[in-house]
């Protein structure tokens, strides 16, 4: 069994066996989302609409994100590293928290329509729209990995993960929420490329960033 | 610092307050004194600013102008340097509706003014003949040594541009030396294959202070091209702040590279701060890169960027 295979098996076990945590944050998309609807109570504006669900989802991200190096304590960081490249651990790590995100905001996602109903969703595209969260949500998932990571290392606590990725993380949030609330409002895909291209663009360097850099981290 | 070094520093500061508030705004037009125009008869005030129609009245020459034809108004009183009366005779039919007015003196040249004017009681025709146009008699021929452009909306606040964009060029200079001396740490610090060799901490160390130096100063660049920037704004947009993509960049630069300073203030080991803070410096870096130099040429704003966007473009193309 490869490390990456092994990596893999690692995340989801880990998931499986603190369900706890999962359904913490899914309680926690709940009540932001029955939150948002108990203060709103109609939901007509597309802009509105795109706006209240990415910062749910950045919210939902910073908490999911939090644990994904506390939870594993300095015993299993030195285990990895004799098991796998340090490349290997932070891309598998990226990949199962961008996939986690996209699960988490597919949750909120569901909660919205069952609070505020599909309203805002006539003249959306759907296609868009969904490529929207993965590209969203994963580009969260991944640079919130990184930043958590940093955040770990310096020991202070998982209070900096905040501090280092709000300001980090603000380009990506205000072209998805762009993007969004484009799909909403029924923009073609040429109308809506540009802030296709700079959510790919931003993504990719995310990616890339975190995987030329994190060696660095990892050293001890 | 080596003091000589010191006292430079300050003599090209001294000089460039000096530079930027003594020498004068060129001479321009401000505005006239009628909303409409009609055929026959017009009087108005022409309001200059900078120019010098008191000195030089006698070669004072003041013009309507429609499309290219000009007619030459008869001076009636010069109030001051800044004020001068006019009285123009029009014919019913004149070329265009874009009317300009124009007023020419030898010492500042020609000065214009173009406002939306009501001209709906003429008739246009771009090829009727003028009966008799008005020939541009004064010439320029003395300049002034140096005056600021005189631009509308800007004004006098034009002088803000040798503080507000040097500012943000020290700034980019600045955080680029600490982005590259962030690369040196990392290159010296080593990667997880050379745990084993033994690491000169003195050398990293001397790497960290120089790029934390050159951070923070970027960062007092930064909050005083926010500050040049957000007066400016107030002045010629309206607001102190606005949606512009660069100026909500800039301010998540800021945001971005405070944080770079509370992770550096947070770790205790000399060692490991290095590290972290070089790692997230670079991450920082990149972000100014894509926030201030790429996103706005994206998207929709109020700096001045068109120019450079084309010119950016053409680079690309030629380099592809």
């Amino acid at each position: 069994m490869g490390p990456v295979k092994a990596l893999w098996k690692k995340e989801l076990l880990l998931e499986f066996r603190q369900k706890h945590a999962i359904a913490g944050i899914a309680m926690y998309v709940l009540a932001t989302v029955f939150v948002c609807f108990l203060s709103f109570e109609r939901l007509e504006s597309e802009v509105v609409w795109g706006g209240l669900i990415w910062i749910t989802g950045l919210f939902t991200a910073f908490n999911a994100m939090q644990k994904t190096f506390a939870q594993e304590g300095g015993g299993t960081q030195y285990y990895l590293y004799t098991l796998a490249s340090p490349k290997q651990v932070i891309l598998v790590k990226s990949l199962y928290n961008a996939l986690l995100v996209a699960a988490l905001n597919v949750i909120s996602l569901f909660f919205f329509l069952l609070f505020f109903g599909d309203e805002v969703l006539k003249e959306a595209d759907f296609g868009q729209l969904f490529l929207g969260f993965l590209m969203g949500s994963s580009g969260l998932g991944m640079t919130l990995t990184f930043v958590s990571g940093l955040a770990y290392k310096s020991g202070v606590g998982v209070g900096l993960v905040a501090i280092l990725g709000f300001p980090v993380i603000i380009p990506l949030l205000i072209t998805i929420v762009r993007f969004t609330t484009g799909a909403l409002i029924g923009l073609t895909w040429l109308e809506n490329g540009l802030n296709l291209l700079v959510l790919f663009i931003l993504n990719g360097a995310s990616l890339l960033l975190s995987t030329l850099l994190f060696p660095y981290l990892w050293r001890e | 610092m080596k003091t000589w070094l010191k006292i430079i520093c300050i003599a090209l500061l001294a000089y460039t307050v000096i530079f930027s508030l003594w020498h004068p705004l060129s001479p321009g037009g401000l505005d006239v004194s009628v909303d409409k125009i009609v055929p026959g008869n017009n009087t108005f005030t022409f309001t200059g600013y900078n120019t010098h129609f008191q000195d030089q009245k006698d070669s004072l020459q003041l013009f309507v102008a429609s499309g290219g034809t000009y007619f030459c108004t008869e001076l009636q009183s010069v109030s001051d340097n800044n004020h001068c009366t006019v009285n123009v005779i029009l014919p019913d039919t004149i070329p265009s509706d874009e009317i300009a007015f124009y007023a020419n003196t030898p010492l500042d040249g020609t000065v214009y003014i173009q406002k939306p004017i009501d001209s709906k009681s003429f008739v246009f025709d771009p090829n009727h003949q003028v009966a008799s146009p008005c020939a541009v008699k004064v010439k320029n021929d003395q300049h002034q040594i140096f005056g600021y452009p005189f631009q509308v909306i800007i004004f006098e606040s034009i002088r803000n541009l040798m503080w507000h964009v040097p500012m943000w060029f020290t700034m980019f200079a600045l955080m680029f030396i600490a982005f590259v001396q962030s690369i040196k740490i990392l290159s010296k610090s080593g990667r997880e294959a050379d745990l084993t060799k033994a690491i000169d901490f003195s050398v990293v160390k001397n790497f960290d202070t120089k790029a934390a130096s050159a951070a923070g100063t970027g960062l007092v660049f930064c909050i005083l091209g926010l500050i040049t920037g957000s007066i400016w704004a107030r002045f010629t947009w309206g607001t102190w702040w606005t949606t512009d993509p660069q100026l909500n960049g800039a301010m998540v630069v800021f945001l971005v590279y405070l944080a770079y300073f509370i992770l550096r203030n947070s770790v205790n080991d000399e060692e490991k701060r290095a590290r972290l803070a070089a790692i997230f410096n670079i991450f920082a870096f990149i972000l100014l890169v894509v926030l201030l130099m790429v996103m706005p040429r994206f998207a929709e704003g109020l700096h001045p960027v068109k120019v450079e966007t084309q010119l950016f473009l053409n680079m690309i193309l030629i380099v592809v």
